[in-house]
């Protein structure tokens, strides 16, 4: 059976194969490891759903193909004749992949064209030796030509790819047999570059923008002191920092953001995490913090406010049944990724805690599922165990609201009590809304943060835990 | 500005910095009475005199032995090989003794000489008369190589290489003698090493010398004009010194490179601009360098196959076509 490329998330269209744990000959068994693969921003292992023999691997480890891609074939094997195959490695060997190239016979020296027989050629019908294929086969190799011109870059097509880190699928070649030419790339990376909603082109990584101008002498060492503004380091863009930043562009792009703010006083919050602290995490294994409490308060509040629980599509405003919430999870050095609770409004506090807690330990382990990722509604950012004042986060597209958490810092407060104003000590902290101007105003985003609050503030949370 | 053939550009030169510098003198086969085989030296015995402007016997060897003696005690001389084939029978003297003595004496010794010579085909003077032999010159380290292909370039590169105080072999192109160009009127100088960009396109370098920069021009306007392709079109004009700035220069604007040679194909100069440019533009070029040359063959004496040896304007465009389509 055909082993494909995996759909990774309803909006991945590609992945990397990252390594593979088997080679062509092994046997495999069902469940057994066969190859991890990479997609903006997941990692994962593959496991293999059909247990026999691997006779091709057809997308080497490094290469990015699309979902659905044949990647590897596993014959199927009942019993003995799977042993059969592994056995005898030198067994006749498969047919040669489709992917690789027909061998194609070397052509002569080009000066081999000068030679006399050229010369018996009338000048106008003088043809270089590679146009000039007469060989038996000839036919096949050019077919084989053909095919694979797409993939023949040339050096200046293959430095600018790597440059502009562009996907040269979307480049099309007005060369030879389709073939990507450097006019192509820098048409097309100059196309990119003043499309305005598109995302903007990254920058070169190994010098400034190659003009078809930029002289070749430039690139000897500018002699004399270098400018104080120019020393430093360079460091190049991990793919999920790329990802990333491709992604908060885009957003800020599409969506007008705006930012609100309350003050919460997580009394009664703190009141319930103080009393089973301790019996919690001997029976939880990870302290309970604030977040399931606000995670809980939003799903809430999101009911009476689906706007903010949506996704601009077109026109119209598509209002999400269930709130799926997208928790943002620091990787340190890694990165930043948001995998997903699903139907988080159907979770108690105690679940929604555990639930946030495994699929925080799972990012960190790189074991998240492409399916954590996928179906976010509403995201929670959590910046408050640095103690930040307020944080204006940018929204998790396609949603149109995130909040972020700030830190929680006990207070001198006014409280109102049946005799009268009190000044007490409480645990104050903001949480801040950006919200898309598209799908909602000011009031209706303000009103659903006062129901936020009064619901952190007023809630008998003890029954949650 | 005046406008003078090839041929008299080559006096004009010589004549400029014999009025200039008593010491520079002439020898060569028929070049005082008869102005010279190709008529290029016409005038200089009358204005310079016998002492300045000497015929010779025909011996290349005694050619060269007397201007390279000549060199080393203080005359600048200039010398004919009356055809650059006829380099053959006396090269001993001009690679083995003209193009080391500065070297091997420690720079002691300097000789400030050039040889001038009729080069290439196209002419109808057979395999032993026609040869383009810049490389031959290009591959002894020590000399010097100029070959141009303009009125203008004739006298001002004639100019330098006379006050060059190193050897120079002026390569001048036999099938040019007779194309008239404007030549600048008095003290007219170009340096050497310093290529000219003569068409300024965007799809291709063509980088061509001496008789192949009009053939590489007009392929230039063929393409243009008939296949939309616009090439950038170099006068290298000298081999060595090589100004491989402007190469790289202008490679690197198109990515794709056509050397057009005179010379025979195997070791031509164009392999060697071939090798620079991919060892330094590799990572720019959009396509493999092409050479477009004379086949490896010795020229034929019939016209029409000399004719179909030399790279054409035609054969040019295919080349461009083949690497740019």
């Amino acid at each position: 059976m055909n082993v494909l490329m995996p759909q990774l998330g309803e909006t991945v269209a590609e992945g990397t194969v990252a390594k593979w744990h088997k080679q062509v000959g092994d046997k495999i068994a069902l469940d057994e490891l066969l190859f991890d693969v990479e997609t903006d921003k997941v990692s994962m292992e593959v496991t293999a759903i059909a247990a026999g023999v691997i006779t091709k691997i057809l997308v080497p480890a490094g290469a990015t193909v699309d979902v659905g891609t044949v990647l590897a074939v596993i014959e199927e094997s009942a019993g003995a004749t799977a042993a059969a195959p592994a056995a005898q490695p030198a067994a006749p060997a498969p047919a040669p992949a489709p992917v690789a190239a027909a061998p194609v016979e070397a052509p002569p020296p080009s000066w081999y064209a000068a030679m006399p027989p050229a010369m018996n050629q009338a000048a106008e019908q003088y043809t270089p030796p590679a146009a000039a294929a007469a060989a038996p086969g000839a036919a096949a190799a050019h077919a084989s030509a053909q095919r694979d011109s797409h993939q023949r870059l040339s050096p200046a097509v293959r430095r600018l790819a790597a440059e502009y880190r562009l996907d040269l699928a979307t480049v099309s070649g007005s060369g030879r047999n389709g073939r990507i030419t450097r006019r192509n790339v820098l048409e097309f990376i100059q196309t990119r570059q003043s499309a305005p909603t598109q995302v903007a082109a990254a920058p070169p990584v190994a010098k400034l923008a190659p003009s078809p101008a930029a002289a070749p002498v430039a690139r000897a060492p500018a002699p004399g002191p270098v400018p104080a503004s120019q020393l430093g380091t360079k460091v190049a863009f991990t793919r999920i920092r790329r990802l990333t930043a491709d992604h908060m562009v885009r957003s800020k792009a599409t969506s007008p953001h705006v930012l609100q703010a309350v003050e919460v006083d997580f009394h009664r919050v703190d009141q319930v995490r103080k009393a089973v602290r301790d019996s919690w995490k001997a029976k939880h294994g990870h302290s309970l913090t604030y977040l399931p409490f606000i995670g809980n308060a939003v799903c809430r509040a999101l009911q009476d406010f689906p706007h903010l629980n949506s996704s601009v599509e077109g026109d119209s405003l598509f209002l999400h049944e269930h709130v799926n919430l997208a928790i943002a999870v620091d990787l340190g050095a890694e990165g930043l990724v948001a995998p997903v609770v699903k139907s988080a409004e159907k979770l108690s506090v105690a679940q929604l805690a555990d639930a946030i807690a495994d699929i925080a330990h799972r990012s960190r382990t790189n074991r998240l599922k492409p399916d954590d990722f996928s179906g976010g509604t509403y995201t929670l950012s959590n910046s408050g165990t640095f103690g930040t004042l307020i944080t204006a986060p940018i929204i998790n597209q396609p949603q149109v609201a995130i909040l972020s958490t700030d830190g929680v810092r006990k207070k001198p407060v006014v409280v109102e009590t049946s005799e009268g104003d009190a000044i007490a000590i409480r645990p104050v902290g903001v949480l801040a809304q950006s919200f898309d101007h598209r799908a909602v105003d000011g009031a209706y985003s303000a009103a659903f943060l006062d129901r936020l609050r009064r619901l952190l503030e007023t809630s008998n949370w003890s029954v949650e835990v | 500005m005046a406008e003078l053939t090839y041929r008299e550009a080559v006096a004009a030169g010589m004549q400029q910095e014999m009025r200039r510098d008593p010491n520079v003198v002439f020898l060569g086969e028929d070049v005082a009475a008869a102005g010279g085989v190709f008529k290029t030296t016409v005038g200089l015995l009358e204005e310079f005199g016998a002492k300045r402007v000497r015929d010779t016997p025909i011996s290349e060897q005694a050619i060269l032995g007397a201007a390279m003696g000549a060199a080393m005690t203080g005359l600048r001389p200039i010398a004919e090989i009356m055809f650059s084939d006829f380099f053959a029978v006396c090269w001993d003297i001009v690679a083995n003794e003209i193009a080391k003595t500065r070297y091997m004496t420690d720079g002691q010794v300097k000789l400030p000489l050039v040889i001038k010579s009729g080069n290439g085909g196209g002419a109808r003077f057979g395999a032993q008369h026609s040869q383009a032999v810049e490389n031959w010159a290009m591959a002894v380290p020590g000399l010097k190589v100029v070959a141009p292909a303009f009125p203008a370039d004739v006298k001002g590169l004639m100019a330098a290489a006379i006050r060059d105080d190193d050897p120079v072999l002026f390569f001048e192109s036999k099938s040019l003698y007779a194309v008239k160009g404007e030549v600048p009127e008095g003290e007219h100088i170009v340096p050497l090493g310093k290529a000219n960009v003569v068409r300024q396109g965007s799809d291709v370098t063509i980088v061509a010398l001496a008789l192949m920069v009009p053939r590489a021009l007009k392929a230039a306007d063929i393409l243009k004009q008939q296949h939309g392709i616009d090439a950038t079109v170099i006068d290298l004009r000298s081999l060595v010194p090589l100004d491989t700035q402007t190469i790289l220069t202008e490679v690197a604007k198109t990515g794709r490179l056509v050397t057009v040679e005179e010379n025979p194909r195997l070791c031509g100069w164009g392999a060697e601009i071939s090798s620079i440019v991919s060892e330094e533009l590799f990572w720019d070029l959009d396509g493999p360098i092409v050479r477009v040359t004379t086949p490896h063959i010795p020229l034929s004496a019939a016209n029409n196959l000399e004719d179909m040896q030399l790279p054409n304007p035609e054969r040019i465009v295919a080349s461009v076509r083949q690497l740019v389509d």
